[in-house]
Formats: structure tokens, sequence, C-alpha cells
């Protein structure tokens, strides 16, 4: 059981993560990435390769996959960010679709849907199997952390109120002279490189990674604790990550009860469940359980202007 | 070559239907509706339902399929859409995805994950001038071009369709001029419902059916209807050849195995050539 809820935090802080960087392009910028799991699954097979095949260690297969998440970010950005939110919605599902194409079809590179076997750890090696998890939960919950602080400070900082103005009515800040296209293109880069960088926690936890690691319900997890949680508002993104990691691994304990279900059905039934609670939840409280502040402008402009004495 | 062009008109005769049907709910609605993948592996089910268990010949089937497609994106709209309008594009297209995801596991929970097919008379293909084609191949491009047909004489020639382009055109000055607004576009939701049923029974004659053709061919369609230029079933139906053009060359030229790479190339391709987007002096968006 010990063991069990180990795995549960992990996979959480992992979520969380990438729950966080879509806040970032979505929650705050107003971009649409349907496109989640590409960069997260480029992220983990850029440093799954860098550590077997070039035998670098794992903080150097950390950097290989946030800088090719960012490269792959600019580009799939430039293709398509001077357009309208529909082309970069329907650019980066396409993107995530051809990247899995990838994986599976290169296999001298990825060993395609055979699995890529990964023996770094992101943690000492020679400990016993207990403690190596609790340690490798520990980065995780701390690259977590990081990536939340960084975050917070982002969206309270006027950059981050620049972010929320694009998202608003771009109009309004391109009138002040901001370059619309510039935030939203590092608004968009920063959150694919730190999905990628997830990616590689991923890669080191779960030690083999197949394309199968990289499709639609994960995207769909990650969307559903941000809506949940309140686009927005990086705390909500906690809440909304912990409450949708609850409930789908929650729902794997229905199955015993359900006898005349095949393990096929119960997947397909919990995966209904997510699906329809995201339509309700759009539908009844777009806003999510933690709706993100409103900010009073008085109080934005005293924060700002220096305090005399 | 002439294999390849036949080749290419199967392909585009499966995906145009269901073009035809993303491009009227494009231009009545202004929003991009991923779930028609998941309509069309409903249709395929439901026409897999009429011919193999029930027994019902394939044309039944297919009419069926036409019948359960219309109702369910009639109800998807009732009690989903309906009270989204007017909320961004973005958040209907979320939806959307959450909404085709949900009935692809439908599909999964009812029919399990092994591959289906229809119950079809082993026929041999027909020979002419050393290029095969099989009968099915011919059924299924007469049967699509037929339905296109259809579909672009009800737009231009009866007063529905005349009704249903001053909706798509605007909605408010239709209604001031006396138009049933809701029942026109309930009509337009059941017409693009029925072509997606009807892509579904041809994707079952085409190739296998099961759950996982919802994102096989959500990306060829909207491709096609965004080369098609979102405004008319003739474009989006021009816009499928292109597509299945391009699938075929990619096989052909290239990989196979990256044959479900073509749309999205093509979508990029259309983004750096026409940046200002092939919609984008067609529609005003909002």
């Amino acid at each position: 059981m010990d063991s069990y809820l180990v795995a549960i935090l992990t996979v959480a802080g992992i979520y969380l993560i990438l729950a966080l960087a879509l806040n970032l392009q979505f929650g705050l910028t107003g971009l649409i990435n349907f496109g989640v799991v590409g960069f997260y699954g480029l992220g983990a097979y850029a440093s799954g390769i860098a550590t077997e095949t070039f035998h670098a260690p794992f903080l150097a297969g950390l950097l290989a996959a946030l800088i090719i998440g960012a490269i792959a970010g600019a580009l799939v950005a430039l293709l398509s960010l001077r357009l309208s939110g529909d082309f970069l919605a329907i650019v980066t599902l396409g993107f995530a679709e051809t990247i899995r194409l990838v994986f599976n079809n290169e296999d001298w590179l990825t060993h395609g849907p055979s699995g890529f076997i990964i023996v770094t750890r992101p943690v000492i090696a020679g400990l016993s199997r207990t403690a190596t998890s609790w340690m490798v939960l520990g980065v995780i919950l701390l690259a977590a952390l990081l990536v939340l602080l960084l975050m917070m400070r982002l969206a309270d900082t006027p950059y981050g109120r620049v972010l929320r103005a694009v998202r608003e009515d771009d109009l309004v800040p391109a009138t002040l002279g901001k370059n619309i296209f510039m935030y939203r293109l590092q608004a968009f880069v920063l959150g694919s490189a730190i999905m990628a960088g997830t990616g590689s926690l991923y890669a080191h936890y779960v030690q083999t990674i197949t394309p199968d690691n990289f499709t639609t319900p994960v995207a769909i997890l990650v969307w559903m604790s941000v809506i949940v949680g309140g686009a927005g508002n990086m705390k909500g993104t906690v809440l909304g990550a912990l409450a949708v990691v609850f409930i789908y691994e929650g729902t794997r304990f229905i199955g015993p009860w359900l006898t005349m279900l095949d393990a096929e059905q119960i997947s397909a039934l919990r995966f209904i469940i997510i699906g329809v609670a995201l339509i309700l939840m759009i539908r009844f409280r777009p806003e999510g359980l933690l709706p993100e502040a409103y900010q009073r402008p008085a109080e934005a402009a005293s924060r700002i202007t220096p305090s005399k004495g | 070559m002439i294999q390849m062009i036949i080749n290419t008109l199967a392909s585009a005769a499966i995906v145009a239907p269901a073009a035809v049907a993303f491009t009227l709910v494009f231009t009545l609605f202004r929003y991009a509706n991923f779930a028609v993948g998941g309509f069309v592996t409903v249709g395929a089910f439901a026409a897999w339902t009429i011919n193999v268990p029930l027994g019902c010949p394939l044309w039944v089937a297919g009419l069926g399929a036409m019948v359960v497609c219309a109702s369910a994106f009639a109800l998807s709209d009732r009690l989903v859409f309906r009270a989204l309008r007017g909320r961004s594009g973005g958040t209907l297209l979320l939806v959307s995805i959450a909404l085709s995801f949900v009935l692809e596991n439908i599909m999964r929970f009812i029919y399990g994950a092994q591959m289906k097919g229809f119950d079809l008379p082993l026929t041999g293909p027909i020979t002419i001038w050393d290029v095969r084609i099989t009968r099915e191949t011919v059924a299924v491009v007469s049967v699509s071009l037929l339905a296109i047909l259809v579909v672009g004489a009800i737009l231009i020639l009866t007063p529905i369709g005349r009704a249903l382009r001053a909706v798509a055109d605007n909605p408010s000055l239709a209604s001031v001029r006396g138009l049933p607004v809701p029942s026109v576009e309930v009509f337009g939701i059941a017409v693009a419902g029925a072509m997606l049923g009807l892509s579904g029974t041809l994707v079952g004659v085409d190739l296998s059916i099961d759950p996982n053709l919802n994102w096989a061919v959500t990306i060829p369609i909207i491709a096609a209807a965004i080369v098609g230029g979102l405004g008319s079933p003739i474009g989006a139906a021009a816009g499928a050849i292109l597509i299945g053009a391009a699938e075929e060359l990619t096989v052909a030229f290239l990989a196979p195995t990256y044959k479900g790479a073509v749309g999205f190339a093509v979508i990029a391709l259309v983004l750096i050539l026409r940046p200002q987007g092939l919609l984008g002096d067609k529609v005003d968006r909002k």
C-alpha cells in the first residue's frame, strides 16, 4: 500500500508540472495547446536517448529535453501563433500525432512500440528499492514545487499582467506598445520546455517508455486538471491536478465491484467519466474550483509605485 | 499512375462527406468541431451493428448509420453545444475534443477493441486497361459523390438550403426576415450528422472498424475542410481529393508509415504559404 501511495503521488507530481505549464500557456496567455503529449513525449525520448545512447548523466538528459522542447515549441508557435487560436489548437494536435508516428516508426532511434529502456535514474545508484522510489518522488515533488513557485511569481509580475491582457484583448496591450507576438511566443516556448522537462522526469521514473505513454488520454487529464482547478490560477492547478489524479486512480477500485465488465470496459468507463466530467465542468463552472483572483486596478498600481518613507 | 488516382479517389470519398459536415457546422456556428471523428466512429459501429448482428444489407446499414449519427449529432448540439453558444472558439474546441474522447470510449465500452468488418460478399476486382478496381471502391466513390452532389443541390436549389445559407451568413438578419432560425439550424446539424454517418459506413467498407478510427480520421477530415476553404461542400470535396492525393504520394515515394502525418503537413503548408488563412478572407472571425 505504501509503495502504491508513493506511485500515485509521483504520478500526481508529474501531472501537476504538466498542468502548470499548460496553465501558463492557456490559463494566463490564452493559447490552446492540444499537443501537450507531443512535447511531453519529445522530452522523454530526448532525455532517454541522451542518457542511454550517448551515456550522458541525468542532468544532461534533462537539459537536452528542455532545449528540444523549447525548439519544438518555437517552431510550432512560429507556424501558427500569428493566426487565430483555433489554428494553434489544430497545429498542436497534429504535432502530437505526428511526433507519436515518429516514435513508433523510427526504430533505430526509439526502439518503436517495443519500448525504450532507460537505466539512468535521477538519484544516487545502489539504494534499496523503497528508498529509491521515495527519492524519485522527492525529485519530482521538488521539481513541481520549483515550477509552481516560478509560475506564481510569473503570474504576479507585470510580465504576467501583460500575458493576461494578451489573453483578454490583445488590442489593448498592443496599443500600449507591447509586442504581443513576442509575449505569446515566450509563454508558449517556456510552457513547451517545461512539458518536455517533465517528460524527462517521467522517463527516468518509469524507465521504459513506449509511444503509447504519450496519447490523448494523458492530454485530457492535464487539460482537466487546469479546467477543474481554475484556468489562470496556479494554486487552483495544484488542487485540480490532485483531484484529477485521485479521481482517475480512485476509479481503478470500482473494478472489483463490476465483475461483469472486463478490463477494457473498465478502462473505457473511466475515460467516459473523465470526459463527461470535463464537459460538465466547462458547462456549469467554467471558472473552476479556485477561480482566478480578480485584481483591482488600484491595488495593482500601488504595488508598482515605490512607497515613500 | 492510374492506380494512384483510383486510390486517391477512394480515400477522398471516405473523408469528403465528413469534411462537408465539418464545413457546414463551421459556417453555421463558427467553431471547429473536433468531434467529427468521434461521430464517424459512431456511424461505423452503427452500420456494423445493423449489417452483421442484425443481418441487414449494407445499404440499409448505411441509411441506419446516417439516421443514428444525425440524431446523435443533433442530441450533442442540444445537450452540449447549444448551451455554450457565444463562448470562445477555444472553449468549444476543448468541449468537442472531450466529446470525441467520450464517444470513442463509449464505442470501446460497448464493442471492445477488436477490429470488425462488414459482412460483404466476396467479389473479384474489375480489370480495365490493366487497372484493378474493386467493386467496393466503385461503390464507395459513387455513393460519396452522389451524397455531396445532393447536399450541394439542397444548399443551392431548395428553399431550406437558401434559408440555411442565409442563417450561416447572418443569423440576426435571417431572424428579422422571419426565418425560423433554430429549426433551420437543427436541419443543418441533421444534414451534417447524416454525412458523418455516411463517412463512417464508407470507412467500414474500405478499412476495418475499431474505436481508434477516431483520431485516424479526425486530422484528414479537418485538413480537407481547411484546404477546401471552409466555405462550400464542393470546396470540402476538392480538399479531400487533395489530401487523398498527398497521402498516396507519401505512401508511394516516402514512407507508408507516415500516411497519418500528411494531413498535419498539409495544414502546416497552408499556414506557411497562405498565412492570412484560407478562411481569413472568407469568414469574418470573432
